[in-house]
């Protein structure tokens, strides 16, 4: 049995991987240590080396680290598994049967570009948030060899079950059949950066430069001379705001032109395979089988456009980005009106836009009723402590109410056979498309006030990755809340159909 | 809302959650009463005695008289063959729905207050979900863990 070890860059890549995790106290080690001293004769200069010492074992020991993990590292292939074996001091060995396997992973980095190498993680059934087996950086030939390995042990697997049936065993050829389905380019790009929810990180930047600046605004003239700052502050505020927010723009379309440059979604064999990345090349595989859901999110900046972005949920581990939750970005920018077409021949037992039932008028309140318990006391905190202009915080209550009936609008629901679509708000429009037998589990909410006005809510969990995932319909009327329990209940169905 | 669910838990459970409530209005009281000497050592302001005593106060009223007996009168559950049905809350009543098909494992837990009341709880997991009923009568919770896990094996796959 031939043992094949990782490339030897992995060695390099292990060491870069622990510098990055010793980053921090290595700039807390500097900082602290009185900085750089240049003069030998300087009374400071050989106590200041003393971190530095520090500083030089742990890198030497780092890489050290790093050559023994590679060295250290085997796998092979044997009784149709694949064996990994590790460890200077305690071997540890890892068997994983073929069949088992869910999904290979690459990865690309700039040290696997440069040696046309890839990093494979492998990932099986299990509850783990980690990679079974995660390999450093091997050549694609090895990454194919493994890939053809695993095809060829689950035919035998196959063969052996016919085999028993005392069946005449069928070779069939399996033809690598394969699609695209979706595809970004540069332009869905830039769309894609400009609409995310980068609010947040414009906001973050804008705060960040003006605590920078805040120190160069005269505040005391501002309150002093009113009339001519109005001119000058405002010009200055402005400016100060217009900058950061190109700036911040730039950033998060650069970001994005990173991580999803080149952004492909394949079909291929019951599985969906996103290759994305610029520097870094990802390719994640989703079995079709093990999706669980489907979430269509449309944020406010897109719903108007008519773009969404499509989530999957899977009962495989996530992509790098929300390793537990397990949400995949199946479609992160897309026509509203084109996700039935793209998804008709993959996942056809997915029906998109079907008629859906709302919520009751009535309802409104209850949207925005719980955030006034805890907006009034803010608003007489505001009131009191900045008298009189707190007083404008009333208008939150105003800003909560329409919040709340822009919620209600979009909240609704709908079944059929075996689907169940949940509509819900909170600031994107999600749509939330399940199968009863995804369902892990059904959850019907009433407060005593909804039970006065004949309202109640109903939530469905399904699994994703490591946890649950889960959807609620709010604040429909009550009688629908019953119909949504019995369409998920099997007993009371049985009996209608006798 | 539809009808809820046939049973309902132990009647001992009223009395466990009693002690709870006792226990934890209990400690209130202990912190209370420390906070209470050092208000008069300090000098504080003699108007947060009514914190001090007010919050033990309404722990008692609370979690000892109010929500154990709401708690217990809400609570009710069911097992079909084919699924489990839960009721519980206090302020918002919430229906649970388990498919058999979905149980993965049961588990049945008993600390040493239900132990002296002869009491345990069922927790019923899935995938995704953990679901408890709690306090029911030891020998009937592990009948029913019996029940439930022989339900779920035979629990044919819908897909």
């Amino acid at each position: 049995m031939f043992k094949y070890r990782l490339h030897p860059v992995s060695a390099l890549i292990n060491f870069f991987k622990g510098l990055k995790e010793l980053l921090l106290p290595f700039i807390i080690i500097i900082i602290t240590s009185g900085g750089i001293v240049i003069n030998p004769n300087d009374p400071d200069f050989w106590p200041s080396l003393i971190p530095k010492l520090f500083l030089g074992v742990a890198l030497i020991f780092v890489l050290y680290i790093g050559v023994v993990k590679w060295r250290t590292y085997m796998y092979w292939f044997e009784d149709d598994e694949l064996r990994v074996e590790y460890g200077l001091f305690v071997k540890k060995k890892r068997y994983v049967p073929f069949e088992r396997i869910q999904s290979l992973n690459y990865k690309e980095g700039i040290f696997h570009r440069m040696f046309k190498l890839v990093a494979v993680d492998i990932e099986t059934a299990g509850n783990s948030t980690e990679a079974e087996i995660s390999l450093t950086a091997i050549t694609r030939e090895q990454a194919n060899r493994i890939e053809r390995e695993m095809k060829e042990a689950k035919k035998r697997l196959q063969a052996v079950i016919v085999d028993e049936q005392g069946m005449e065993i069928v070779a069939e050829e399996t033809v690598v059949r394969e699609h695209v389905i979706h595809a970004m380019d540069k332009k869905d790009l830039i769309l894609l950066a400009s609409t995310s929810g980068g609010v947040g990180v414009v906001l973050a930047g804008i705060l960040a430069i003006f605590s920078q600046v805040s120190a160069y605004i005269p505040y005391e003239k501002i309150y002093k001379e009113i009339s001519s700052v109005v001119s000058i502050g405002f010009a200055l505020l402005a400016s100060v705001i217009a900058a950061a927010f190109i700036i911040t723009w730039l950033i998060s379309v650069l970001m994005t032109f990173v991580n999803y440059y080149n952004f492909k979604v394949v079909e291929q064999d019951g599985k969906m395979i996103i290759t994305r990345g610029l520097l870094e090349k990802k390719r994640t595989t989703i079995p079709l089988s093990r999706i669980q859901g489907i979430r269509i999110v449309e944020n406010p900046l897109r719903q108007p456009f008519g773009y969404a972005t499509v989530l999957v949920e899977s009962a495989s581990g996530g992509d790098d980005d929300n390793k537990i939750a397990s949400k995949m970005n199946l479609f992160p920018l897309i026509k509203r009106n084109e996700i039935a077409g793209k998804l008709a021949h993959v996942l056809p037992q997915y029906t998109i836009d079907t008629p859906m039932t709302s919520s009751p008028k009535r309802a409104i309140p209850f949207f925005y009723r719980f955030d006034l318990v805890y907006v009034v006391p803010i608003i007489a905190a505001l009131s009191y402590f900045f008298y009189p202009y707190g007083l404008f915080s009333i208008l939150l209550i105003v800003a909560f109410m329409l919040l709340g009936r822009w919620q209600w609008r979009s909240a609704a629901f709908a079944i059929d056979d075996s689907q169940l679509t949940i509509r819900s708000r909170f600031l994107s429009r999600t749509t939330f498309i399940v199968h009863k037998n995804r369902i892990q589990s059904m959850e019907a909410r009433q407060s005593y006030f909804e039970q006065r006005r004949d309202v109640a809510s109903v939530g469905v969990t399904v699994m994703s990755g490591f946890g649950g995932s889960s959807s609620t319909a709010m604040h429909i009327e009550s009688q629908h809340a019953d119909e949504l329990l019995s369409w998920f209940e099997r007993e009371r169905r049985d009996e209608i159909e006798q | 809302m539809r009808n809820p669910p046939a049973f309902q838990i132990a009647r001992k459970a009223l009395t466990v959650w009693r002690v709870y409530g006792s226990i934890q209005t209990a400690i209130l009281l202990l912190v209370g009463l420390v906070m209470a000497i050092l208000t008069k050592m300090f000098d504080w302001s003699p108007w947060l005695h009514i914190i001090w005593f007010g919050l033990p106060m309404l722990s008692a009223i609370f979690s000892i008289y109010l929500f154990p007996k709401l708690r217990w009168e809400r609570w009710r559950y069911e097992v079909r063959e084919q699924e489990i049905e839960v009721q519980h809350g206090l302020f918002v009543i919430k229906r649970t729905l388990i498919p058999m098909v979905r149980v993965q494992h049961v588990d049945v837990a008993q600390g040493p207050i239900l132990k002296r009341y002869d009491l345990a709880n069922i927790s019923i997991s899935t995938a995704a979900t953990t679901h408890e009923i709690p306090a029911l009568i030891t020998k009937e919770a592990d009948e029913l863990r019996q029940r439930i896990s022989l339900l779920a094996r035979v629990a044919e796959e819908d897909v």
